[in-house]
C-alpha cells in the first residue's frame, strides 16, 4: 500500500513537472531561507554558551544613578573581586579581566599586534577554554607568563613547540609561554588572541595598582556554586559599592552570561533587551518565509484539485476510506518537502559562503550534530504537514458521486475563495517586507548622511606607540609628515574619534545642583584639533602654542547647555580637583552613537594623555599615494611597530553594523518572499488560464482583442494584490513605527515606501500573470474549442 | 439480498418537490442479473446509485444483506464497498496514474490482503481477461473496450457478491459491447449478482430480469 502510494505520488509529480518544479522550487527556497536564518539565530543564541558552567556564570554590572538617568556599565573596580571572594560564600570563582586591546608581541623576528586580555587565574576556571598544551591549573599564576591561542601560537612559532619559549610584549617584557588554548569561538563576547596575568597589568600600571572603589575599569566575572544561591548573592551584591564607598552613587547587579550578548541594552538600570529584538525579527521572518512557501504549495495543490477529484471519487468507490486518502496526499506532500529539503541543502551550501561574507561571520552546517538533524527532520515534517494539510483534507472530502458525475467543477469554484485568501496572505507579507525594508534603508541613509559635526572623509588616525611616545619624536614626525605634502593638518587626541569611554561625574561648576550628577566625556587634544577634524570653534579660541594651556578647557555646546552657562568664556569649572578656565566652545560632534545627541564634553590640552595622531589628508592628493607616504615616514621613525593606519569614516560606518545587517537581511529574504509568492501566483495563473481557455476562446471568436483578454485575466489578480496591499499598509506602518521609535533621530515615514510596495507588487504580479495568460490570449481559439 | 421498500427521492425546487423516484419497492435476490431500463430522466441511475450507496434516498427503507443501510455509518459502508460491491462505470474511471495491474490491484489494497495473494489474484484476473501483455500499460494507452475490461476486472478482483454497472457499454462500439455483455453473463453464471443500467434491449436480453422505470416509478418488472 505504502509502496504503491509512493509510486503513485512519484508518477503524479513526474507527470506534472511544471507544477512540481514550482512547488519544489518554492519549498526549497523557503526552506533554505528558513534554515539559513535559523542557523544564524542559533549562532547568536549560542553566544557565550561554550563553557561548561555557563549557566552559573554572571557578569557584575554597575548602575550609577543620577537624578536624571541611570548609567549602566559592565566595568567595575579592581578591588571588588577580592571582596566577593572573601566575603561571599557560595561563589565558586570570581575573576577580573581587562578590556581587550591590541598590543605588540614578538618572537624572534616575528612581531604582531594582537588583542590581549589581562586576567586572573580564575578567569580560566570560569571560562574553561580547552588547553592544547600546558597546564590549566598553573596558567596565569606567575607574573611573566603568557597564554596563547592556537592561531597566535601558529603565527609566532609555526610548527615549533611554544611551551617555555620566551616572547616579548611591546619589546619590554619577556614572557614565558605557559600554555596554548583553542581559538576563542567567534560567538563569544570576550575576544582575545593571548592572555596575560592580571598581576602583570598591576605591575605595569600604577593606576590599576592603586585603584580603589571609585575606579571602574575591570570586568568582574562570577561563577556560583549553584544557581539556588543567586537570590542571596544578588542581594549581597547590591550594596557592595555603598558598603565600601560611602559617597558613591553606584549599585552592583549580576547579569547572566547567557544573556550577555543578546540582552545588552539597559534603561534605568534594567535590562531592556538588545540584539534579542533583531533575533526575534529574524526568527519570525524565517517561519513566515516557510509559511509562504507552504501556502504556495497549498494553492497549487488545490488548484489541481479537479484533476485529482476523479481519482478521489474512484478510490472512494472501490473502498478507500477518507483516512487512506488523507494519508496518500500527505505522503505526496512529504515527498515534495523531502525533495525540497534536499534541494534546500544544495542551495544552502551554495549560499553559505556568500551569507557569511555578508554577515562577517563563519556559519557552518554541522553535520555531526544531532540537534541540527532533529531540527532538520522536524522542519521537513512540519513543512510537509502544513503544506499538505489543506489539500489533503480538502481533496479527500469530495463526494464520490459528484465528482464522478462531473460536478467537480463546482468544487473548484468554491475553493477559489480559499486560494484567493492564500494569495492575499502571501502578498500581505511581501508588501509588509517591502515597506519595512524601504524604511530601514531610508533610516540608514538618513543617519549616515546626518551631519556629525565634523568632516570624516579623508581623516586618518594612527596610534601613538613605541618610539612615538616620546614628545620630541612626535614633533619630528609632524614636521616630516607635513613636508611630504600628503597631509593638510595634524593633531592629537586621547582616544579614537569613534570610541566611547573616558567619562566622569567629576565636573563641578557654579550654580550646579549639589545633588545632581552629570556625566561628561573628557578628552585631551593637541593643537589644531578643530581644523584637523573639520569642525569649528564657535566662541573663544583653540589651544595655541603661544598660551600656557595647562589649566584651560574647551567645552562643547552640549556642555554649555548642560551647565547653563550664560557666559561660558572665562568661566571657571572644576575637573576633579583642578580648577580650569573655559577658553573656547567647540561645535558638537558625534563620537558615540550617531542615533543620539552629542554628550557634554570637556577638552583639555595634555600631550601626556594623547594616544592617537589625527591626520587630515590633503584632498588634492591621491589617497593611496598619501597613505604610502605616511606609511613610509612612520615606518622609518617607529620601525618596531606596525603603522595601524585607520580611516575614521570606515570606523564610523561600523556603528551601523546592526542596522546594516537588518537592512541587508530584510532585503534578501524579503526578495525571496516576493519571489516565492510570485511562483505561487504563476502557478495559479497557469491554472486559471487553462481553466478559462474555453471562455477566452469564445470571447475571441466574439471579437475580443488580445489586450481585452489580457486585461480580463489580469484584473482578478490585480484586485487580489491591491487588497493585500491595503491590509499590508497599516500592518507595515505599525511594525516599522515600533522599530523606528527606538531611535532618537529618525526619518518620518513618508508615502514612498507604501507607493513602492503597491507599485512593485502589482508590477510583479502583472508580469507574472501576463507571462502565462499572454499565451492563452494569443492562441488560436479553434484549438481550444474543437475538442469540446 | 437487496430489499427496497417505498424508496423516494426528490429535490426541493421552487413551488414544490421534483421527484426522481416514487414508491420504489423491489427485492433483488442473490444470483440475479437485473437490467434497469427506461427513457432519459426516468431515474435509472439514481436507483442504481441508491443501491450502490453512493446516494441516499430521501425516504424509505433499504436493506442490503439484512443490514439497514439508511442508518449505517460511514465505516460500515466502506466495509460493504470493500467486501461486497464492485462498480463498473460508463466512463471506466480508471486511475490514470496507475498501470493496468495496479488499477486492478487497488481494491485489494484496501481489503488489506497480503502481497502474495494480491499478486496471484491479479495474475488470475489478467489471465482470464487475456490482458497479461498489457498489464504495465497506462489506461490512456488502451482502447475504450480494453479500458472497460480493466474496469470490470477491477470490479471482480475483490470477489464481490454484486456488481453494479451504470451503462457499462455506453461508450463502446457494438462488437466490444457484446464482449462485455458475454463477460457479465459468464460472471453471473458463476454466481455474482449483477445490476446494470442500460438503454439497449440487446444488452438487457443477457440478463434474467428487467425493471422498466418511467418517471421514477417501476412500470414493469419482467422475468426473462
Amino acid at each position: 500500500m505504502f509502496k504503491l502510494n509512493l509510486k503513485m505520488a512519484w508518477r503524479n509529480l513526474w507527470k506534472n513537472k511544471g507544477f512540481t518544479l514550482i512547488n519544489v522550487g518554492g519549498l526549497a527556497i523557503g526552506l533554505a531561507s528558513c534554515m539559513l536564518l535559523l542557523l544564524y539565530v542559533a549562532y547568536e543564541w549560542g553566544y557565550d554558551k561554550q563553557f561548561s558552567g555557563y549557566e552559573k556564570t554572571y557578569i557584575v554590572y554597575n548602575n550609577s544613578t543620577t537624578p536624571n538617568e541611570v548609567f549602566t556599565w559592565k566595568w567595575t573596580p579592581g578591588v571588588m573581586a577580592r571582596e566577593i571572594r572573601e566575603k561571599m560564600p557560595g561563589v565558586a570563582h570570581v575573576s577580573r579581566s581587562s578590556f581587550p586591546e591590541e598590543k605588540l608581541i614578538s618572537y624572534g623576528q616575528k612581531t604582531l599586534k594582537k588583542n590581549v586580555v589581562f586576567a586572573d587565574t580564575a578567569f580560566l576556571k570560569i571560562l574553561d577554554y580547552k588547553f592544547i598544551k600546558g597546564n590549566a591549573d598553573k596558567a596565569l599564576l606567575d607574573v611573566n607568563t603568557i597564554i596563547l591561542t592556537e592561531k597566535t601560537a601558529k603565527i609566532l612559532f609555526g610548527n615549533e613547540d611554544p611551551i617555555n619559549k620566551t616572547v616579548k610584549l611591546e619589546n619590554l617584557e619577556a614572557l614565558k609561554v605557559e600554555g596554548v588554548i583553542e581559538d576563542v569561538p567567534l560567538n563569544s563576547t570576550i575576544q582575545f588572541d593571548y592572555l596575560l596575568p592580571w598581576t602583570l597589568l598591576e605591575r605595569r600600571d600604577a593606576g590599576v595598582r592603586n585603584s580603589d572603589w571609585g575606579n571602574n575599569f575591570c570586568l568582574t566575572l562570577i561563577q556560583l556554586q549553584d544557581n539556588n544561591r543567586l537570590a542571596q548573592i544578588s542581594a549581597e551584591m547590591k550594596g557592595i559599592f555603598k558598603r565600601n564607598d560611602k559617597g558613591t552613587n553606584a549599585d552592583a547587579f549580576l547579569h547572566p552570561l547567557t544573556k550577555w550578548h543578546l540582552y545588552s541594552n539597559f534603561e534605568n538600570g534594567k535590562s531592556v533587551g538588545g540584539k534579542i529584538n533583531q533575533i526575534r525579527i529574524f526568527f519570525t521572518l524565517a517561519f513566515c518565509i516557510l509559511l509562504i512557501a507552504c501556502v504556495n504549495f497549498m494553492n497549487l495543490s488545490t488548484a489541481r484539485s479537479e484533476k485529482r477529484a476523479k481519482e478521489v471519487g474512484v478510490r472512494k468507490a472501490i473502498g478507500s476510506s477518507r483516512y487512506a486518502l488523507i494519508g496518500q496526499f500527505m505522503l505526496e506532500s512529504m515527498l515534495l518537502s523531502l525533495i525540497g529539503m534536499v534541494l534546500a541543502f544544495i542551495l544552502m551550501e551554495m549560499c553559505l559562503p556568500y551569507f557569511n561574507g555578508l554577515l562577517n561571520i563563519n556559519l557552518m552546517i554541522n553535520y555531526g550534530d544531532w540537534k541540527f538533524w532533529s531540527v532538520f527532520i522536524a522542519l521537513t515534517l512540519l513543512t510537509g504537514f502544513i503544506a499538505g494539510s489543506y489539500p489533503a483534507f480538502y481533496l479527500s472530502s469530495f463526494e464520490p458521486l459528484k465528482v464522478l458525475k462531473g460536478a467537480g467543477q463546482k468544487a473548484g469554484r468554491v475553493s477559489l475563495s480559499v486560494r484567493e485568501i492564500l494569495v492575499v496572505f502571501q502578498f500581505v507579507f511581501a508588501a509588509c517586507l517591502i515597506i519595512c525594508t524601504t524604511v530601514i534603508y531610508q533610516q540608514l541613509n538618513y543617519i549616515k548622511n546626518k551631519p556629525i559635526g565634523y568632516n570624516k572623509a579623508g581623516l586618518v588616525e594612527i596610534p601613538i606607540q613605541g618610539n612615538l611616545k616620546s614628545e620630541s619624536r612626535l614633533a619630528l614626525l609632524k614636521d616630516r609628515l607635513l613636508k611630504t605634502g600628503a597631509i593638510a593638518n595634524l593633531s592629537y587626541f586621547s582616544m579614537n574619534l569613534n570610541e566611547t569611554g573616558h567619562s566622569t561625574f567629576g565636573i563641578g561648576w557654579q550654580g550646579k545642583d549639589p545633588n545632581s550628577a552629570v556625566l561628561f566625556n573628557y578628552r585631551a587634544a593637541g593643537y589644531d584639533f578643530a581644523q584637523t577634524i573639520g569642525t569649528s570653534i564657535v566662541a573663544g579660541r583653540a589651544f595655541l602654542p603661544q598660551f600656557n594651556d595647562s589649566l584651560t578647557l574647551i567645552v562643547n555646546e552640549a556642555a554649555v547647555k548642560t551647565m547653563g552657562l550664560k557666559q561660558p568664556l572665562g568661566a571657571v569649572i572644576r575637573l576633579w580637583h583642578k580648577q580650569m578656565t573655559i577658553i573656547g566652545v567647540i561645535k558638537d560632534f558625534v563620537m558615540e552613537s550617531p542615533y543620539q545627541k552629542a554628550a557634554p564634553m570637556v577638552l583639555s590640552y595634555d600631550m601626556a594623555a594623547v594616544r592617537n595622531i589625527v591626520l587630515r589628508l590633503d584632498p588634492s592628493q591621491n589617497i593611496s599615494a598619501s597613505v604610502n607616504k605616511i606609511d613610509a615616514v612612520i615606518k622609518e621613525l617607529n620601525p618596531e611597530f606596525p603603522v595601524d593606519l585607520k580611516f575614521v569614516d570606515a570606523e564610523f560606518s561600523q556603528k551601523f553594523n546592526d542596522e546594516q545587517l537588518l537592512g541587508t537581511l530584510a532585503n534578501w529574504f524579503g526578495g525571496f518572499a516576493v519571489f516565492i509568492s510570485c511562483l505561487g501566483l504563476l502557478g495559479l495563473a497557469l491554472f486559471i488560464a487553462e481553466q478559462r481557455k474555453k471562455e477566452m476562446s469564445i470571447r475571441k471568436v466574439l471579437g475580443a482583442s488580445t489586450l481585452n483578454v489580457l486585461t480580463l485575466l489580469n484584473r482578478d489578480f490585480i484586485k487580489l494584490v491591491s487588497i493585500a496591499n491595503l491590509i499590508a499598509f497599516p500592518l507595515g506602518y505599525i511594525i516599522i513605527n515600533t522599530w523606528l521609535s527606538a531611535y532618537e533621530f529618525r526619518v518620518s515615514i513618508s508615502a514612498l515606501p507604501f507607493a513602492l510596495a503597491i507599485g512593485l507588487s502589482v508590477l510583479i504580479a502583472v508580469l507574472t500573470v501576463s507571462l502565462q495568460s499572454f499565451k492563452v490570449a494569443r492562441s488560436n481559439p479553434i484549438d481550444a474549442l474543437k475538442y469540446e | 439480498m437487496i430489499v427496497l421498500e417505498n424508496i423516494e427521492k426528490y429535490y426541493a425546487s421552487k413551488g414544490g418537490k421534483s421527484y426522481v423516484l416514487r414508491h420504489v419497492s423491489t427485492a433483488i435476490r442473490s444470483g440475479e442479473f437485473v437490467s434497469i431500463m427506461g427513457p432519459s430522466g426516468a431515474g435509472k441511475s439514481t436507483l442504481l446509485n441508491i443501491i450502490g450507496m453512493l446516494e441516499s434516498p430521501t425516504y424509505g427503507d433499504y436493506r442490503f444483506m439484512e443490514e439497514n443501510i439508511v442508518t449505517l455509518n460511514e465505516r460500515k459502508r466502506i466495509e460493504l464497498y470493500r467486501n461486497h460491491i464492485g462498480f463498473v462505470f460508463q466512463a471506466y474511471h480508471l486511475i490514470d496514474e496507475m498501470t493496468v495491474a495496479e488499477n486492478i490491484e487497488a481494491p485489494l489494497l484496501y481489503q488489506k490482503i497480503g502481497s502474495s495473494e494480491r499478486k496471484s489474484r491479479v495474475a488470475d484476473v489478467l489471465d482470464r481477461f487475456n490482458m497479461v501483455a498489457k498489464k504495465d500499460l497506462f489506461p490512456n494507452q488502451l482502447s475504450g473496450g480494453q479500458q472497460q475490461l480493466v474496469g470490470i476486472a477491477r470490479a471482480i478482483v475483490a470477489q464481490p457478491t454484486i456488481i453494479l454497472a451504470d451503462e457499462p457499454t455506453g461508450n463502446l462500439q457494438s462488437a466490444q459491447a457484446l464482449q462485455i455483455m458475454e463477460l457479465f453473463k459468464q460472471l453471473n453464471e458463476e454466481g455474482i449478482t449483477i445490476v446494470q443500467v442500460t438503454h439497449s434491449e440487446v444488452n438487457a436480453a443477457y440478463g434474467t430480469r428487467i425493471l422498466h422505470l418511467l418517471d421514477g416509478v417501476i412500470k414493469e418488472d419482467v422475468y426473462l
